[in-house]
């Protein structure tokens, strides 16, 4: 939120990806899951990444995660190299990861007693946060107890809490309906609107991609690389039936190689 | 979450690590309704009534039909089925001498008796010199062997199955090490338990020990295997950058469901096996089970028999209590 004023942060990028490789060695050979990827991820954006399954885009998240290291090149977050993971990258995934033994404050609150905030504050930046996701009255439920999208909101509000540079986010609206991922993507961009946070977001799905991008970077497999990056210039909201956005979408999904039609994802 | 102990046998376990994907909260058909707030304020209506938070949820639970009607049935079976246990109990006794089969009223005579009968006693800590029922001495004595080997064996045996769980390096090296050593039955070892430790108290509480350290052993090895990739993932990327913090901060909590059914597990496997112990080293209940059996004096037998069962009873519902507590966020 803070530092944008700095004159260095609207030139840099906020994540710079430098010819990033990953090869995986096994006793029946190797795989060469990235080959030479490179893109920069501006501050403030939204950057989708997207492409077909074994296009190497959840190694590519998981590497700016700092969970995996790249076998070529190197990732920059704001300069500097990345070596591992930590809270300057939160995530968000499909799974939801949630800690099934807290409750939604405790998920919330989780990053914010790792990181030693102490008690008045931290009280005040998780009823922030469950507010910025829409959960008041939830802040003692369990995840059991919630749908999908609740508990993806939990995974939103838990990753932000700790103000990242980056919000990570691996197919995070793969498990909900299409009506609440409707409504999550909605809730997202003002999330996004209102926190300014830079947003690296991986999905297969080439509507949610034209829906929610300021660019998207479309990959191919075999190996994964950066087919496109390809400029949203659209207003948003996106509504799925504006022509413009049909051909958006009909253009990535031709980039991708999938078969051009007009039936609803599923 | 107070009371509602209707539903303890409802409750089934499931497999460790298993991070319920479903949306529907598992209220087992609807009997328990935890609102998840935790606060045990007694005021919490358990059964039909919806507690605050659910309907808020769009989970309100359904009312569960004539509850209280099926919980009388289940009562009412289970009372004719200990009438019809004891009353073919009594009726097969009348046939035979009392050294081959004692009746049921026999066996409550014995049980009272060995209430009412005075033995020497030391109280434990304190060490005064009195007497007490012969009962309570040998369920004293027992537990001197129970307590120990249960709580030294279930420590270490969580401690060794979350470091094998956890580290890779560890299970490589410990793997062929148990998978000799774990199917050896703990009694085995009575005769090392002897010449160790004595026939004596320790000697019976080593084998406890042994029994228990496997159950949990291997109850805290596979939860903590079963901890999702992902959450630990979350974690680190959260800041939990060392392991023992991982540990307890992440692994053991999500892995507690296992842990906790491995010492409930082992809670009662840990009667069984001093029973066994006993027969050897020569004191406690089991001792007095095969004692009084030899002289054949079986209604004394049953009814010592009959304590291990009680004691049983009782402390695996003082533990299920805990369980439930300690994992209300699970349903």
């Amino acid at each position: 939120m803070a530092g944008v004023s700095d004159a260095d942060a609207t030139t840099r990028p906020k994540i710079r990806v430098e010819g990033v490789g990953k090869r995986y060695d096994s006793e029946r050979g190797s795989v060469q899951a990235l080959s030479d990827v490179a893109f920069d991820v501006r501050p403030g954006e939204f950057l989708v990444v997207v492409g077909p399954s074994g296009c190497g885009k959840t190694t590519l998240f998981r590497t700016i995660a700092g969970l995996e290291s790249p076998t070529d090149g190197r990732i920059l977050l704001d300069g500097e190299p990345i070596t591992g993971p930590g809270p300057d990258r939160s995530m968000v995934f499909q799974e939801y990861g949630l800690f099934a033994w807290r409750t939604v404050a405790g998920n919330v609150a989780f990053g914010l007693e790792e990181q030693g905030v102490p008690e008045p504050r931290r009280a005040e930046r998780i009823r922030e946060m469950i507010e910025l996701v829409g959960l008041e009255g939830f802040e003692d439920a369990y995840p059991r107890e919630l749908s999908g999208g609740m508990k993806q909101r939990v995974g939103i509000a838990r990753a932000l809490a700790v103000d990242p540079e980056l919000l990570l986010m691996d197919e995070p609206f793969g498990s909900v309906d299409a009506q609440t991922r409707e409504m999550l993507h909605a809730e997202l961009l003002s999330v996004w609107a209102e926190t300014g946070k830079t947003v690296l977001f991986v999905t297969h799905d080439v509507a949610e991609a034209v829906a929610l991008a300021d660019r998207i970077v479309v990959m191919a497999a075999n190996p994964g690389r950066v087919r496109e990056v390809v400029d949203v210039d659209l207003d948003r909201p996106r509504e799925r039936t504006d022509p413009a956005v049909a051909d958006l979408v009909e253009r990535v999904r031709g980039l991708i190689g999938e078969q051009s039609s007009t039936r609803p994802r599923g | 979450m107070t009371g509602g102990d209707a539903s303890d046998d409802v409750r089934t376990d499931r497999t460790p690590g298993d991070d319920t994907p479903g949306d529907e909260p598992a209220t087992d058909g609807g009997t328990r309704v935890d609102a998840g707030t935790g606060t045990d304020g007694g005021v919490e209506t358990a059964g039909g009534a919806t507690a605050t938070g659910s309907d808020a949820f769009g989970l309100a639970s359904t009312t569960a039909p004539a509850l209280d009607d099926l919980d009388a049935r289940e009562t009412l079976l289970g009372v004719a089925g200990v009438g019809g246990f004891l009353a073919l109990w009594y009726v097969a006794a009348l046939f035979q001498p009392a050294y081959l089969l004692p009746s049921p009223v026999e066996v409550a005579t014995a049980f009272a008796g060995e209430l009412a009968a005075a033995e020497p006693f030391t109280v434990p800590v304190v060490g005064v010199e009195t007497t007490a029922p012969r009962l309570l001495v040998m369920l004293v004595e027992s537990l001197y062997h129970y307590v120990p080997g249960l709580v030294g064996g279930t420590v270490l045996g969580i401690a060794v199955g979350v470091a094998m769980g956890w580290s890779r390096t560890v299970e490589d090296a410990l793997t062929p090490v148990t998978r000799v050593l774990r199917p050896i039955p703990p009694l085995a070892w009575i005769g090392f338990a002897v010449i160790w430790l004595g026939v004596n108290h320790n000697g019976a509480a080593f084998i406890v020990a042994i029994g228990a350290f496997w159950i949990n052993f291997y109850n805290a090895f596979s939860g903590v295997e079963g901890v999702p990739e992902g959450t630990i993932e979350v974690a680190r990327t959260l800041g939990v950058d060392d392991d023992l913090a991982m540990i307890r901060k992440v692994v053991l909590p999500a892995a507690s469901p296992s842990i906790l059914t491995g010492i409930r597990t082992s809670i009662g496997q840990g009667w069984m096996i001093v029973v066994a112990a006993e027969l050897i080293v020569g004191n406690g209940l089991g001792f007095q089970i095969l004692n009084t059996a030899q002289n054949l004096a079986m209604d004394v037998s049953v009814a010592y028999m009959l304590v291990i069962s009680l004691v049983f009873l009782v402390s695996d519902g003082l533990f299920r209590r805990v369980e439930r507590r300690v994992l209300r966020w699970r349903a």
